[in-house]
């Protein structure tokens, strides 16, 4: 049984690494966001001596939080929206027209995940400024972020369509459906988790982008993460970073373990990383 | 096929794919271009070598791409070596490995720039680190951890996100080898470091070296991590292209960013060929 | 001395009994089948030889030795897989080297005994090839080969046949009792499939549950089952319960069941009232007897037909080779009292 010995050693290990990797750090997190400016959390204290929720009613009312979260939350939803608009002609062809080259255009359509996103970002500005778009900010981000996750929602997408039957197809056909209420019966059943884990995915992507907010956004739109960005350096202050961070994540651990469970109903193959 | 079955396939793959194909075609195109003079958002455009010469004799970028370098292979390399181990042993479902898979697997879902500050929150002066190390009687006194110079702390955060995915992509790979056949190697008498070097490593590799070349692309190119824990004397690939930018240089930038890509094109397919050999041919 | 000795072995999973009470001696060159439906602990049973799984209780030996705690790596047996489990990357040349290269034999002796077995398995011209170039039946060959290179003192096969279709079935079966006997292997072969297990066996066990129910040569099992269970199990026996009548020092006993009164020359216990009977469906002679039943079904098999009768409420199965009796006919047969075997009651 020397084994399971191992094994679970080997897990109180894992645990223990894993828990000062994780939990330490998010408790300090927390903690540093609930430091009151009423007194100082000096290092001799182990937690800190007043405890408010000053700092989030502050940076809420005093900072452009506001304004981020605002920029954030509707840049995320349209550059969804126009990439799954953008993505399901393309899932389409993809997905169910077998034709010579269609291995490689899918490989093609994963270009934007292997050009680094600094590259894109700032010459794609060079581009707006070429063609005088440069004034067109928030437009812009929508646009490339649209682009930049169109490699995710084409993928699965595609497999969604690869899921449509031909038989449930050819079966409304045979019973006189027309194209609509194929695509009503058929299509859209097959399609419905893909959509929703396009549209989510694309959000979360979008919301977490730093490269493209921060080149081509800068000075006029603020993002949470370019925020973040800005409180990590120039005007570092400590709770305020704590306060960004739990929103900038927070949300997302719960928009992503929706995700993940929408993913493995829709299609069993991308969760089993085959995807 | 015809033209008349080839048109509404080309039809619809232009708002998708046609569209990412302008967008990185005219991004590399315009880096290219304006590496080599043209576009200049002032003065006149014409052809000319002056940048890359400009940039290629230049302390600062050689500095820049050595470091960059440096950064992009060991967060390849480590965070793989971390990843492999635990995927092998995670590859049986035992009591628990569910969660605890999720647990490793939970970083991914932090954005880098939180990890960031949760790092410098943990490691700064006043931090837990040295009150630690100070409690436990090791340092005198605190140490300035921030920026160090031999880029750790980037590592360590780059490992940080990057093992994770690394551990997600090798998980898939090692999970699709099937019992039986690591049963047979062990019934033909092959121990625990021959059914790896001799089963599990080569029939995971393609898994291996997508996670190393992802991971070195993206550690390479890397901004945030440099610009916020990253050593105060160097800069890195991204970052000298953005300072260059932010100056209006955008030539000098565009000779940064083609040379960032050329290193990443070249770098993967050098790292991906050697982990082919030293899998396949250097442990038999 | 025992190639194989297996004694009081059990194995639980989490409180699940898959083996219990298990002990069983293999003869030195002997061809041992184990037989059972699925489920019944077989495959258990060969990972616990192979040493892949650890006995909850009891000891292995191979050889006299004990080899209970070994590890597979360690033991001198070589399992052929139902899923052949072909090293996917290598060739057939490279997995065939894979065990002596493990077992540090010399190129030479790996030359010698590589060419060898592919001779003998019609391998030469395939050496260079990848197994998923290869068809089902060369592959389970290669994985034959992949054992038998090893000259193990045990050669364990867990369903080898299941993968193939009908034909190739029959042709690999003869193969490997050919190779068993030319090398005369100590050789235990896993199957649920009875017609296998009587064509190649020197000895049958007869797996229920976890538990051994009969061990015997193929002849006797089929001649002379012990229970209810072996008896449908194999060849799929006529059973019927029925009351002891008279039990004389001589003759046959007559056991009075709802067929009529059936004679035995088999043995029964003292004291024992009730019986349970087994009879072969081919072993009834139609035309004149005591027994008689209206055919309700027919299925003609080629060779044979199949009919299925029925009286008083019992329904029982007789194979014939006439082909002319049709559905809703009433038969008379008689049964000699050799073929109707007295059965023990399952507890
Ligand atoms: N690792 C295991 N954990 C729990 N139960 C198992 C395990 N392996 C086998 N069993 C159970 O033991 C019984 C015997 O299995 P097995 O030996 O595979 O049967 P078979 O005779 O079909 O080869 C089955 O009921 C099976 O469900
Ligand atoms: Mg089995």
């Amino acid at each position: 049984m020397t084994y399971e010995r191992l094994n679970s050693l080997l897990i109180t290990m894992v645990v223990t690494v894993a828990f000062i990797w994780l939990a330490i750090p998010f408790t300090m997190a927390v903690l540093w966001s609930l430091v009151d400016p009423a007194e100082p959390w000096t290092a001799d204290k182990l937690l800190p001596p007043v405890m408010s929720f000053y700092r989030w009613v502050d940076m809420w009312e005093n900072s452009s939080l506001r304004y981020a979260l605002i920029s954030s939350y509707t840049l995320a939803p349209s550059a969804a929206l126009l990439g799954l608009c953008l993505a399901l002609p393309t899932a389409f062809a993809l997905g169910r027209f077998d034709f010579p080259g269609r291995e490689f255009a899918k490989l093609l359509c994963l270009l934007p995940l292997v050009v680094p996103p600094f590259i894109t970002a700032i010459f794609f500005s060079a581009l707006l400024f070429q063609l005088g778009l440069n004034t067109w900010r928030f437009g812009a981000i929508v646009f490339a972020h649209s682009i930049l996750f169109l490699p995710y929602a084409i993928r699965i997408l595609t497999v969604s369509f690869e899921t449509v039957r031909q038989d449930h197809i050819d079966a409304a056909r045979d019973l006189g459906a027309s194209a609509w209420a194929r695509f009503r019966v058929a299509y859209l059943p097959a399609l419905k988790p893909g959509i929703s884990a396009t549209l989510l995915i694309v959000f979360i992507q979008s919301i977490e982008e730093f490269a493209i907010a921060f080149i081509i956004g800068s000075p006029d739109i603020v993002t949470i993460p370019t925020l973040l960005y800005s409180a990590l350096g120039q005007d570092f202050v400590r709770p305020n970073a704590a306060v960004l961070s739990l929103i900038l994540v927070v949300p997302n651990v719960f928009l992503m373990l929706i995700l993940e469970r929408l993913m493995r109903s829709a299609n069993p193959t991308l969760s089993s990383g085959k995807g | 096929m015809t033209l008349r079955d080839w048109v509404p396939i080309f039809a619809l793959l232009v708002p998708g794919l046609g569209l990412i194909l302008v967008l990185i075609g005219s991004v590399v195109y315009v880096a290219v271009a304006q590496s080599f003079g043209y576009y200049a958002l002032l003065g006149q455009s014409a052809f000319s070598l002056e940048f890359w010469s400009d940039v290629f004799d230049r302390k600062l970028f050689s500095r820049a791409v050595r470091y960059s370098i440096y950064v992009g292979f060991w967060s390849a390399v480590l965070s793989v070596a971390l990843a492999y181990p635990l995927a092998i042993w995670l590859r049986k479902p035992f009591p628990g490995s569910i969660g605890l898979g999720a647990l490793l697997k939970a970083p991914l879902l932090v954005h880098g720039l939180v990890a960031a500050f949760l790092y410098i929150n943990v490691i700064s002066y006043n931090g837990l680190l040295n009150q630690f190390m100070q409690g436990i009687g090791i340092w005198s006194e605190p140490r300035r951890l921030q920026n160090d110079p031999n880029a750790f702390g980037v590592l360590l955060l780059q490992v940080w996100k990057n093992m994770p995915f690394a551990l997600l992509l090798l998980t898939g790979a090692v999970q699709s080898i099937s019992d039986d056949i690591l049963d047979a190697s062990r019934d033909l008498g092959a121990g625990p470091w021959a059914r790896f070097c001799k089963i599990i490593a080569p029939l995971s590799i393609s898994g291996m070296q997508a996670a190393m070349v992802i991971i070195f692309i993206g550690a390479l190119a890397d901004f945030t991590f440099q610009t916020t824990v990253g050593p105060t004397n160097r800069q890195s690939m991204a970052q000298l292209m953005v300072s260059f930018k932010s100056r209006g240089d955008w030539h000098s930038a565009a000779v940064v960013g083609v040379s960032l890509m050329t290193i990443a094109l070249l770098g993967s397919a050098l790292l991906a060929f050697t982990s082919r050999v030293i899998m396949r041919g250097g442990l038999r | 001395m025992a190639a194989i000795g297996i004694r009081g072995l059990s194995k639980s999973f989490d409180g699940f009994q898959a083996l219990s009470e298990f002990s069983l001696e293999v003869n030195q060159g002997e061809f041992l089948t184990l037989l059972g439906p699925s489920g019944c602990g077989k495959t258990t049973l060969l990972k616990i030889i192979s040493g892949f799984l650890e006995p909850s209780t009891g000891t292995i030996t191979i050889g006299g030795e004990d080899v209970t705690h070994v590890p597979p790596e360690r033991r001198d047996t070589a399992l052929c897989f139902q899923s052949y489990a072909l090293f996917p990357h290598l060739t057939v040349l490279q997995n065939l080297e894979f065990g002596l290269k493990q077992k540090r034999v010399s190129r030479d002796q790996r030359e010698v005994r590589i060419s060898e077995v592919a001779a003998k398995l019609e391998l030469e011209t395939q050496l260079e090839k990848l197994p998923n170039q290869l068809s089902g039946g060369q592959q389970q060959r290669v994985s034959l080969g992949r054992a038998l290179v090893m000259r193990p003192s045990v050669i364990l096969f867990d369903e080898p046949l299941s993968n193939l279709d009908a034909k190739l079935r029959d042709q690999v079966r003869v193969e490997i009792s050919r190779i068993q006997r030319d090398y005369s292997l100590t050789a235990i072969y896993v199957t649920h499939d009875q017609s296998e297990a009587l064509a190649m066996s020197d000895r049958i066990v007869v797996l229920n549950g976890g538990k051994i129910v009969q061990v015997d040569t193929p002849e006797d099992l089929y001649s002379k089952p012990r229970t209810p269970f072996v008896a449908d199990f194999i060849g799929g026996a006529n059973l019927i319960s029925g009351r002891v009548s008279s039990q004389t020092e001589k003759g046959p006993i007559i056991i009075e069941t709802s067929m009529g009164p059936i004679k035995t020359s088999h043995l029964v216990k003292d004291n024992v009232d009730n019986v349970e009977l087994s009879w072969r469906p081919e072993r009834a002679k139609i035309g004149e007897g005591p027994h008689c039943g209206t055919i309700v079904h027919r299925a003609f098999q080629g060779q044979f037909t199949d009919l299925i009768l029925e009286q008083n409420d019992i329904i029982f199965r007789i194979r014939t080779n006439n082909d002319k009796l049709r559905v809703g006919e009433v038969i008379n047969f008689s049964l000699s009292p050799d073929d109707v075997v007295v059965l023990e009651v399952d507890k």
